[in-house]
């Protein structure tokens, strides 16, 4: 049977020559494994991880559980964005749905490699979560979910490979159900802390979800455009369709949410006189905030809701990109935001907190970079993940 | 059974760190990185300004929430003692009860020194531990199940209200007073040190203890009851609150 994409059907060069294209992506991103990992493993391995700008002071958690969150509420969201076609048979979605998957699998691994890294015992983790039971935990639930999205959503992948007439797939009701899950249970790991008042709250979740959700779009988006070479003539006619109407205006609608949100929780915070919470004066006082917030999220906005360039293929990169890119560093200052109130440290840590991340801690954004694309790539050349569903 | 508490009379308290270096010398702490610590603010500026401290051990709290979101339960509340320790065995380093701590009482071994050199490096050891402290304390304490001894890589560690000592303690006895003879030797180490008598160790649980005894009578307060967490340790400041600047306030 011959390979359908949602490229537009041409000639048989074409199709050897996006074969080369997969080929391509999947060099890069081993490079890309290979200088990422090779610093951080080297580093990890000779020093240990005292080489990372965490601190006893009171940053615990820095660049890698930002890049571990990340990666796996864009995994988890990339799975609901899936479900759209297969729990809810919106058939709209359906040329989207076995990328989003892949991708889904491809940001699960990076992020969870990158985790491994940064845990103090990675391997007592595998026996001691599972086996002791800690129902009060949200990071027993996150460990437990995660697993069993892991496995679900390996199973469905499998009975995929190489059938590109799969259809809607029931077992991504479980799939979906346990992204969503996975998703509302990593805003709980924040969400439950009253003692970090930049982090505590019932909204976390929904934050969660929302960034999840915008995120996995950004991504469906850029790497659709990827898979056609940035170049949205060559979409075919149902997947342009999706891209310049539903999944356009879906994609502005989820970037409004999130600026609602983040606006919303930053002016929340700059009002409020409550201890710990003079963290958002120093946030908004930095040009990462802004950047994140007007370059990544409201001229994304901006570009999704004008009809002229919501179907502009190059303006929906540059909107997907920004996005990316823009998730990132609010994710990055949502947990660093969070621990910048040091807790009982007296003069010895006299006022917020500082941390930014090391070259080893670099490196880990760069490895599961290069892991999460060595996936996506390899699963696009050998394994049919951008076979039409 | 006991459940041990602490109290400190901010009163007569002076600050001298006899009972952070105990607690280090005693527990093989990491220069700077001291379970127990006493906590200096400074408020204001040249001439109207105002040092104070705070003698800060872990709480051991009733409630604790490094317990609740332990995700291995490595992190427990000992029923015996009421003391919360750390299972090496089954600590993970995944800093959830750091995070969680609303003292700041708990440490990663795996991070930069807290001041230089490295005494990892210069005190290398083999095998699980980190280092080999020269002052280190007998080996026949050392339990990786309750977190007392030299602390290995990947592990959190915290103040154990010197539990090898105390669960040796005769059964029944309402307080651990060095002064007292007979239960000298089973009082914490920072207890134990401390010149001006500031500290206490009793059975919170005995009706008779003199920790009970004090906090009735002095008014002994406990930091940041808003979390919920109920520490154990009990602050007398002479009626009031105890003085401790807020985070904003130490901004001079």
């Amino acid at each position: 049977m011959a390979m359908m994409t949602d490229t537009a059907p041409t000639s048989g060069h074409d199709t050897q020559g996006r074969g080369s294209h997969f080929l391509l992506h999947l060099i890069v991103a081993l490079v890309l494994l290979a200088l990422g990992g090779g610093y951080a493993l080297t580093e990890i391995l000779e020093f240990g991880k005292v080489q990372f700008n965490t601190n006893n002071a009171g940053i615990h958690w820095g660049m890698a559980i930002v890049t571990y969150d990340y990666f796996l509420l864009t995994s988890t969201g990339l799975a609901m964005v899936a479900s759209l076609w297969h729990v809810f048979g919106m058939a709209e979605f359906a040329p989207i749905a076995r990328r989003a998957l892949w991708l889904a699998m491809a940001g699960l691994v990076g992020g969870v490699a990158v985790l491994f890294l940064e845990l103090g015992a990675p391997l007592t983790a595998l026996w001691a979560t599972p086996l002791n039971m800690q129902f009060a935990s949200p990071l027993f639930w996150k460990v437990l979910l995660v697993g069993a999205y892991a496995i679900s959503l390996a199973i469905v992948l499998f009975g995929m490979i190489n059938k590109p007439d799969a259809g809607r797939n029931p077992l991504m009701i479980l799939v979906g159900g346990l992204a969503l899950a996975v998703t509302l249970v990593a805003g709980l790991v924040y969400g439950m802390m009253a003692m970090r008042p930049v982090w505590f709250g019932g909204e976390i979740p929904v934050v969660f979800l929302i960034e999840s959700f915008v995120g996995a779009l950004a991504f469906t988006m850029f790497f659709s455009h990827l898979k056609n070479g940035f170049n949205h003539s060559n979409m075919r006619p149902d997947t342009r369709a999706l891209f310049e109407g539903t999944l356009a205006r879906m994609f502005a609608i989820a970037i409004a949410l999130h600026f609602i949100l983040h606006a919303g929780r930053a002016i929340t915070g700059l009002w409020s006189n409550a201890e710990g919470m003079q963290v958002w004066g120093y946030m908004t006082a930095q040009p990462l905030f802004h950047i994140a917030l007007w370059g990544c999220v409201a001229l994304p906005f901006v570009l999704m809701v004008l009809p002229g360039t919501r179907s502009n293929g190059m303006m929906q990169i540059v909107a997907a990109a920004l996005v990316m890119i823009g998730l990132l560093i609010s994710r990055y200052e949502f947990i660093i935001g969070g621990q910048m109130v040091p807790m009982f440290k007296g003069t010895w840590a006299p006022e917020l907190l500082s941390y930014s991340p090391s070259t080893g801690e670099w490196a880990l954004l760069v490895l599961a970079v290069g892991l999460a694309n060595t996936v996506y790539a390899f699963g696009a050349w050998k394994l049919g993940a951008e076979d039409r569903a | 059974m006991p459940k041990w508490g602490m109290v400190i009379d901010l009163e007569t308290c002076t600050g001298c760190q006899a009972c952070t270096t105990a607690c280090a010398m005693e527990n093989n702490r990491l220069p700077g990185e001291n379970w127990q610590d006493v906590l200096f603010y400074s408020e204001g500026e040249y001439p109207n300004l105002n040092l104070s401290w705070l003698p800060r051990p872990c709480m051991q709290c009733e409630n604790p929430s490094c317990v609740s979101v332990c995700p291995t339960k490595a992190t427990y509340k000992d029923e015996g003692t009421g003391i919360v320790l750390v299972d090496w065995n089954k600590c993970i380093g995944c800093k959830y009860c750091m995070v969680a701590c609303p003292y700041g009482v708990r440490f990663y071994m795996d991070e930069a020194p807290a001041v230089e050199p490295d005494v990892r490096a210069e005190f290398p050891a083999s095998g699980r531990r980190s280092w080999n402290p020269p002052f280190k304390m007998p080996d026949e304490y050392e339990d990786a199940s309750k977190g007392i001894g030299i602390q290995p890589k990947g592990v959190v560690s915290k103040c154990t209200f010197c539990y090898h000592k105390v669960s040796q303690a005769p059964a029944g006895v309402a307080d651990l007073d060095e002064d007292n003879p007979e239960t000298k030797e089973f009082t914490p180490a920072c207890v134990r040190v401390c010149a001006p008598k500031s500290r206490f160790f009793g059975d919170l649980d005995n009706p008779d203890s003199h920790v009970n005894a004090l906090i009735a009578e002095k008014g002994g307060v406990r930091l940041k009851e808003e979390t919920g967490n109920k520490p154990q340790v009990y602050y007398l400041s002479g009626g009031g609150s105890p003085a401790v600047p807020g985070n904003r306030s130490r901004r001079s």
